[in-house]
Formats: C-alpha cells, structure tokens, sequence
C-alpha cells in the first residue's frame, strides 16, 4: 500500500511516516502543495492524507485540481479547521474523509483502512481472501488455526495482492505499491519476495503469468 | 415633520396657494384700472363732443344743439348722463330726467373722477373737468352707469379664480406625481434595506438619484468592509487553528510514545490538559466564527447550500442508508449568515444521523419567527436524559462516533444567536425532535 502524505509540519510529518511505515505502509512525504498535487497526479497512490493548511498551494486547490485531473485516489483530509462549512467544501471537492487535528494516529490508521477497503471494494474488518486471514495490526496471516508472522515487505505484497485478488498484478505495479519513493526500486526483488511468499505459505498462493506478473487466488 | 413627501407637499401647496392668488388679486385690479380708463376716455370724448355742440349766444345764454347729443342720453335713467355748467347755468341731459348729478366742483383744466350713486341707486363713474369756452367757465360732468362693468367683473373674477383653482389643482396633482415619483427611488432604497436584513440581498442598489447615492455607496462601502473583515478574521482564525492543534497533535503522540508506560498520571495530566486546550480553543474559535446576525451577509440559502450538506452528511455516515426528508416550504434561506448556518444545520443533522435508524426529518417554518425541527427515528431519549440534555447539551450516552461534539455546539450557537432550543420525543418518527426557534426577524 502506498501513500502520499501532504503535510507542512515536518516533525508531524516524521512522525506519521514512521508510523504508518511500520504499519506497512510505504509513505512518499511532501511538504507544500505544488509537490503534493505534483506527485499525487504522477504517482498511482492507494490513498492520500491531505492537510489543507498546506504553504504554495492550499489543499482543498490540489484536491480540486486532482480531481479535475481524472485522479481518484481516496483522499483523506487532514486539518485543524472543524467547521463545518469546511468540511462540506472537502468532501464536495471529492475528499473520502475528514479527520481534525489533533487525533491519535490510530484513529488516523482506522480512518485510513477503511478508506482503502471501501475503495477496493472488500468489505468486513479482517481482511479474508480464499481462507486466507491476515491481521494487519500484527502483521500476519492465518489460515485453518495456523499463523505465520510476515516481514514488513512480505505484508505490504501480501496485502497488496489480497485486496486484489484474481487479478493480474504486474511486477511495476507491485513495486509501486510496496516501495516508497526514494527507496531502491530493482522490480527483481520483488520476485524474491513472491518466492518467499510461496515457501511461507505454499507453491499455489501466488501463480505466475509468463510475461504478464502474478495473479493471488483464482482467476476472475 | 419627517416625511419628505409630506414636507414637500405642503410646501409646494403653500407656495402654489400665494403664487396664484397674487395672480388672481393682479390679474382682477389691472383688468379693473383697465376698464375704468376706457371708460373714462370714452366720458371724455362725449364731453369733448357736448362742448363742440355748445353754443352760447351774445346774451351769454348758453344751448346744446340736440344734433350733436347722442341718442342714449335721451332715453330717461339709460345709464348714460350728462350736467354741464356754465357759470351758474346749468343744461342736464334728458336722461337724467329731473334728478341732479352731484358734481363736485373743478378749477379750469381739472378732471376728476368720482364714484357716486345717481338716479335710481344708479353706481356711476363720473368723469368732471373745467373748460373755457367764450370766455365762460364751463364745467362738464359726464356719467355712465358702472352695474353692468362691476357685474361683468364679478362675472369675470369668479371665472378666474374658477380657473386658478382648477390650474392649482391640476398643478398639484402634477407635483405629488413628480414627488412621488423622485421619491420612489428612496422608497425603492429603503425597501431594499429591508430585503437586506432579510438576507435576500447583500447589496443596496446604486441606481438612485445623486442626492441619495452618496448614502447608499456608503451604506454599501461599510457592508463590503464588513464582509472582508469577516472573511479575513474566519481565516485568521483557521490559520490560528493550523498553528495550535498542528503542534497540539504531535504534543499528544509523543506524550503517548515517550511517556514511560509505568507513569500513568503524568500521562493522564498530559492527555486531560491538552483536551482542554483543544476543547478551550474551538469553543472560542466556534464563538469568534460566528457572523451572528450582521447585515448584507449572504444567508443560508436551502436551495444551494443544503443539498452539499447532506451529500456530505451521507458520505461521512457511509455505513448507513438514511432517508432524508426535508419539509422546507416556501422558506428559501434561514435567518442566518450563510457559515453559521452550516455549523449549525451540520450539527444538528450530524447529530441526527448518528441516532437514526433509517430517516431524518426536517422540517423549517418561517414567519415572523424562524421554526427549526430535525427530527430522528433513533432510540430517542427519556425523560431524565432530555432534561439533562437541554442543560448540557449532552446525551447520557456519547459514545456513538460523530463528526462533531454535536448538540452542545448547537446549544451554545441558538444561544449567541439568541434564540431558543427545546429536545422533546418526535411525535411522527419515535426518536429525538430537537426544535430551534429563532426571534423574530
């Protein structure tokens, strides 16, 4: 799951990078509006946390920018500001969800999920595919009874195809997904992963496309 | 005397009422002057013509020669009189029958004119001046009867001042439409002042005469003003909100991560203090938001402002399907700036939502008050709680998630506004019916 985290205040910024890394997450930061409307157009995000008091260019302007752009990533607003007229004029300019400061960044994990999964389409608290449970507050997947613990990378892939299954994943597509921005993408890796995957829990979870990339569980 | 059209009314009344009847006073004497001088022009041609018809003999007897002496004298009491003395001799004129003019008496080359009453109650003008003829004094009075001049005059003024009166009325009545209509641009001013406080401008019109524009480009410069500041203090205040609860939130966190997790009072003191904080600073920020009720605001408008609302309302609440039923009538806005209306339209329902099963009512009356109902079909609450409600603006039970802290917020907002807030059972849904009435506007 990749995100695009647009907030001005760089210790908050850290600190919810951080945070929602290891809650495996990979986190582009920005910190002004024009890098924030920049990489949330360039970037196929999965969702996006947007505080409106954002200096060069002030957030409710990217949100509508973007969304005159064709980008419908979930846009999760982020703002000090509680009224509601500004909210209305959030979520009419196509944001998903509002949460004021100050919060706990649970709530903003909660928050950020649920947005996810709406917007994927999966319904329901855990996510569950083919039998196949994973625990996203510990990281893990179970399946009849049996657990594994999943490194942080195995989790993000792991989540990733689960909230796409049957589908063709292509080995770009999961590199955008799972790695952040500036970390070093070589998309071989990523076939290290899926083999690490399939040792973990079996040959068939992942199938290889020839030419194509992975598909998780059976083919729609 | 404060109306305007009254003021000019009168004035006008006044100063056409003079005007006119010096008109008339003029017009009446110098017809008079006019008439009398002809009169007397002729007087003194027919006494030219009796002294040319005179004749005094070598014995100093003076005659007329009855050739020379018009016809109407003749004719007994005809109005029309003659009494020519010559030294003490006097010849009068058939007319005059044996009646006597009294004639003053005159110098040689003196006229006069006298009014005086002859034969038979007669008004006459009689014209008198002294001659010389042979030699002799002569004296020659001549008189005509005036009755038919003073009756064609009495004639003549009543028609005149029938005239003037008709020419003052017709004049007034052209004035009070001038008046009225000059004034009909003020009028159409304060008219708009009242839409103005009424929300369905937020402007004055400027097209009005020069004389009143300075005011409504004032009246409308102090509104722009207005407004600005408005704006810029909403947004100070949301930039006062970045800057606080930004560092607020981190504060929290690192409380929560750096604290040892064995010191659960120091915690607990951070988290309490910083709820204050928070609680402190958006009461005050929700109180310094309000417009309340500043003229040439634009209001919230039902039309456009509150479909967004509930389309937001729907989407914060996605995990329910909620009927939302509006009976809003033939009220287009709400007596309230267009924001506090949202803060306080967005709570209420926020709050509604958050209960209902499956419908919201609303429902707004506007008269001379302004009714406001939400209604829910939620669990609604009893007795013990509504009254606990009405003075916290708490429900028992807030553990629900919501989007705002709620009715609380309503409460103290109908407060500022100063109006009235009353939480009974709804009487067609079963839940919560909070109802709003405020003052009259």
């Amino acid at each position: 799951m990749r995100l695009l985290l647009a907030e001005d205040d760089p210790d908050l910024s850290l600190r919810l990078k951080r945070y929602l890394g290891k809650q495996g997450f990979a986190v582009d930061a920005v910190h002004n509006g024009v890098d924030a409307e920049f990489n949330g157009r360039e970037t196929p995000y999965d969702a996006i946390v947007l505080d409106l008091g954002l200096p060069q260019r002030p957030g409710l302007e990217v949100l509508a920018n973007w969304r005159k752009a064709e980008v419908k990533t979930p846009v999760l607003i982020l703002t000090a500001r509680d009224s509601w007229q500004e909210k209305v004029q959030g979520l009419q300019q196509g944001a998903d969800d509002y949460l004021t400061k100050p919060f706990q960044e649970e709530e903003l994990l909660a928050r950020l999920q649920a947005l996810i999964r709406r917007n994927t389409g999966t319904v329901g608290k855990a996510l569950t595919v083919d039998g196949w449970v994973l625990d996203e507050e510990t990281q893990s997947v179970s399946r009849d009874e049996q657990r594994w613990e999943l490194t942080g990378i195995e989790f993000r892939l792991l989540r990733y195809c689960m909230l796409h299954p049957g589908r063709i994943l292509s080995k770009t597509q999961l590199t955008e997904h799972v790695y952040e921005q500036d970390a070093d993408k070589d998309s071989n890796v990523i076939e290290v992963y899926i083999k690490r995957l399939r040792e973990k829990l079996g040959k068939d979870i992942i199938t290889t496309r020839r030419g194509q990339g992975y598909v998780f569980g059976k083919p729609v | 005397m404060t109306s305007l059209r009254t003021r000019l009314g009168l004035g006008l009344v006044s100063s056409l009422a003079v005007m006119i009847g010096l008109l008339w006073l003029t017009v009446g004497i110098s017809v008079r002057i006019l008439m009398e001088e002809q009169l007397a022009s002729r007087l003194a041609h027919d006494a030219e013509s009796l002294l040319g018809g005179m004749n005094i003999d070598d014995s100093g007897h003076a005659s007329l020669d009855a050739r020379r002496i018009q016809g109407i004298y003749q004719q007994p009491f005809s109005g029309h009189y003659f009494q020519v003395d010559v030294e003490g001799e006097v010849l009068r004129s058939r007319s005059l029958w044996d009646k006597v003019l009294p004639t003053p008496r005159v110098e040689l080359g003196e006229t006069r004119m006298d009014f005086i009453t002859g034969p038979q109650e007669q008004e006459l003008l009689l014209w008198t001046r002294g001659f010389r003829k042979h030699d002799r004094f002569v004296q020659i009075a001549v008189a005509e009867e005036l009755g038919a001049m003073l009756a064609g005059m009495r004639d003549f003024r009543l028609r005149l001042a029938a005239w003037s009166l008709a020419l003052l009325c017709m004049l007034l009545l052209i004035q009070r439409y001038i008046v009225i209509r000059s004034l009909r641009s003020v009028s159409a001013a304060a008219d708009d002042v009242v839409r103005l406080e009424q929300g369905d401008i937020s402007a004055l019109d400027e097209r009005v005469p020069d004389e009143v524009r300075p005011l409504v480009t004032a009246i409308n410069k102090l509104l722009q003003r207005q407004r600005q500041r408005l704006l810029r203090s909403r947004e100070a205040l949301g930039n006062l909100a970045h800057g606080i609860k930004t560092p607020l939130t981190v504060l929290q966190q690192l409380a929560s991560e750096k604290i040892p997790a064995d010191d659960e009072e120091a915690l607990a003191q951070l988290q309490r203090y910083s709820r204050q904080i928070n609680e402190q600073l958006d009461k005050s920020l929700r109180s310094a938001r309000l417009a309340g009720d500043s003229l040439g605001a634009n209001h919230f408008d039902l039309r456009t402002d509150l479909p967004p609302l509930v389309d937001t309302l729907n989407r914060l609440h996605r995990g329910k399907s909620i009927e939302f039923r509006q009976h809003t009538g033939q009220a287009g806005t709400l007596p309230m700036e267009q924001q506090d209306g949202m803060e306080l339209l967005g709570n209420l329902l926020d709050n509604a939502w958050k209960w209902a099963r499956s419908t919201v009512q609303l429902t707004i009356e506007r008269g001379p008050a302004c009714r406001i109902l939400v209604e829910d079909d939620g669990p609604g609450i009893d007795a013990a709680g509504l009254q606990l409600l009405a003075q916290r603006g708490m429900r028992q039970d807030e553990n629900i998630p919501g989007h705002g802290i709620g009715l609380s917020i309503v409460k103290s907002m109908v407060e500022e506004l100063g109006g009235t807030l009353q939480f009974q059972a709804s009487q067609s849904l079963g839940g919560l019916q909070v109802c709003i009435t405020l003052g009259s506007t």
